[in-house]
Parts: structure tokens; C-alpha cells; sequence
């Protein structure tokens, strides 16, 4: 089968430098590394999206600008830029389905956020309160906040609201 | 340099496969030769790639049966943290059966009782250290939001306040 033993010497009694691998260990070694690696690698990588509860604690809205994203139901959901407590501008949304509605609010921040962003710089909006809304699911709740965590508003907040509201 | 061989000798090997194969004439042999190379060559790949995937860092999330966690694609590095976890089932912290949500949410006794005990055991372990109130929220995406609202707001009485909510990375 494939494999070798060493080389024959040449001439004079000099060893030769070339050397050969006997094939069958080389391939069972590869064989037991890649079930090895196999079963022990982990194919989904996980993460977390930090939220910073500002009822309770220290951790307040900070910077110039506040959003208030209110969702309306898994299908709407209303946008409200602050400055100082002063609604700025506000927009709501519509859509049969949840992601175009992610995607509409995606364009609107960009809309909303290039005049006012300084270039290489942070995001002027560095606070977001999220209010939930019955038959919204976490799933979508976690979706809006990573599209405004896209667009570099970090320090977010969950309203407390009830089921029935 | 000749490091791997990788002929088969005709005569020794192939001659002993390939006359069990043998049929009347124009018949196709049933056997075919292997082409060690390229099979090499691709377990070498396989084993690269796999190391380059190959993770040392320890699991940091133990997943509780039922939950199926949300994805985002702006998600951080796990931090160890207490776990809280949310499932249709009920609520766990740190693998321990805190009772349903509803349950949960009229007496949340039990729970902030836990919170506590955890608080006291780090601050006991890191004396001198101000403590990061982390906590992180292991939920199933199909749990109603308010749910999850309700319970983050009672998180920051028993001084846990920074919240990780567990994703999968990519969405």
C-alpha cells in the first residue's frame, strides 16, 4: 500500500536528505482531527445586545438628542427624535411585514441622523427608550434595537409596559 | 523532494483490486482507484479551517430546553454574568426554577431573594470592587415583549441594572 521506508543511501555512505511519510497514519491522524474538531466546534456563535434599564438606576439618557421608538404592533411603530424633551421630528410606520418595517426605519434614522452627525463621530442620538407593545415578541423588540444599535445608539432602555396595554 | 508517495504500484496493489473486478471483455470494472493527493489535500483544508474555527474561550451560556434566542448583528462578547432565563416553561436563574412568569411577576420575592444572595456572594469574592449589576436575559424570541419589559424593570431594584440580552450573532 502507499507508505515507504527510508531511502536507500547513495553512493560514498552519505545518508540522503529526502525522507518519506508512511501514508495510512498520516491519513488516520487527519481522520481523528477532523472528527475531533467536529464534534467539538461551535457553529453558532452567540452574543448580547447590552441594555441599560434607566428607571431605578443611574444610568440615564446622556448626549444632545433622545429617540423614543414606540411600537404600535409587530406591523407599526412610531419614531420621535428629542432634543432636550422637545419632540424635533417624528414619523410613523407601516408594513404587512416586520422586517420592511425594520428596513423603512432603518432609512428614516439615516435620514434623520446624516444632518445632524458630525463625520468620525459619534452618534449625536446616544440615548433610545424602545416601548414594547402587546403581541409584539421579544424577537422583534431585540430587532429594533440592533437597527438603532446600526446607527451607533448604544444606551438603550425598555419601557415597562403591561400585557394588557 | 519527494515527501509523499503516492503512486500505487502497478502490479502489487492495483493489480490485486482490479483482478477481483474482472469481467468478460468491454465490461467496466467495478473498482476505481483513490487519488491520494487531492483526498490529503482536502483533509489538510478540513483540519486548517476547523482549527481556525476552533473556539478555547468556555461557554459561558448554558441553554435552557425550549428557548430559541433572537439574532442581531451588533452583538458584544458574552460576559459572565448571572443568568436569567425565560422560557415558555418558565423562568430560570442560573439553571434554578424560579416558577412561571406570571408567578414571577405578582411575587417577585423569590427571585429578587436569589438576586440578592448572588450580589452578596460576588461582592464577597471581589472585596473593595464596585458591582457592575450585570445580568444577562436569555429569552425565547416568541415570548411576548411586555413580558420581558415587566421582568427587566424588576431587575434594577435588586441592583442589576446592565442588562445583556443574549442573541445570535448574524442576523
Amino acid at each position: 500500500m502507499a507508505g515507504a521506508g527510508p531511502m536507500m543511501p547513495s553512493s560514498g555512505g552519505r545518508r540522503s536528505l529526502d525522507a518519506e511519510i508512511n501514508l495510512v497514519p498520516f491519513i488516520d491522524l487527519l481522520s481523528v482531527c477532523i472528527c475531533f474538531l467536529l464534534m467539538t466546534a461551535v457553529w453558532i456563535q452567540l452574543s448580547t445586545v447590552q441594555v441599560k434599564q434607566s428607571h431605578g438606576t443611574e444610568a440615564g439618557p446622556a448626549g444632545n438628542y433622545e429617540l423614543d421608538l414606540r411600537f404600535g404592533g409587530p406591523t407599526s411603530v412610531e419614531m420621535a427624535l428629542k432634543k432636550q424633551g422637545k419632540t424635533v421630528k417624528k414619523a410613523s410606520f407601516q408594513s404587512a411585514e416586520f422586517n420592511q418595517l425594520m428596513a423603512s426605519l432603518d432609512t428614516q434614522l439615516t435620514a434623520w441622523l446624516s444632518p445632524i452627525s458630525a463625520p468620525n463621530a459619534a452618534s449625536p442620538v446616544t440615548a433610545a427608550m424602545v416601548s414594547p407593545k402587546a403581541g409584539v415578541t421579544y424577537g422583534n423588540l431585540v430587532s429594533a434595537m440592533d437597527v438603532l444599535r446600526k446607527h451607533q445608539i448604544v444606551n438603550l432602555g425598555v419601557v415597562p409596559i403591561g400585557e394588557g396595554k | 523532494m519527494s515527501i509523499v508517495s503516492n503512486t500505487l504500484k502497478p502490479g502489487v496493489f492495483e493489480h490485486h483490486l482490479v483482478g477481483r473486478g474482472k469481467g468478460g471483455p468491454g465490461k467496466r470494472s467495478m473498482l476505481s482507484g483513490l487519488m491520494l493527493t487531492p483526498m490529503v489535500d482536502m483533509f489538510s483544508l478540513l483540519v486548517i479551517f476547523l482549527l481556525q474555527a476552533f473556539s478555547t474561550s468556555p461557554e459561558l451560556l448554558v441553554m435552557v430546553k425550549g428557548v430559541t434566542l433572537p439574532s442581531a448583528s451588533t452583538g458584544k462578547e458574552i460576559k459572565d454574568a448571572p443568568v436569567l432565563a425565560v422560557a415558555p416553561a418558565g423562568i430560570f436563574l442560573d439553571q434554578k426554577d424560579m416558577g412561571s412568569a406570571e408567578e414571577v411577576l405578582k411575587d417577585p420575592t423569590l427571585l429578587l431573594k436569589k438576586l440578592g444572595e448572588l450580589r452578596k456572594l460576588w461582592l464577597k469574592g471581589n472585596p473593595g470592587e464596585a458591582f457592575p449589576g450585570e445580568i444577562t436575559l436569555q429569552a425565547h424570541r416568541e415570548i411576548p415583549s411586555t413580558l420581558i419589559s415587566q421582568l427587566m424593570a424588576i431587575l434594577p431594584s435588586a441592583h442589576y441594572g446592565s442588562i445583556q440580552l443574549a442573541v445570535i450573532s448574524g442576523g
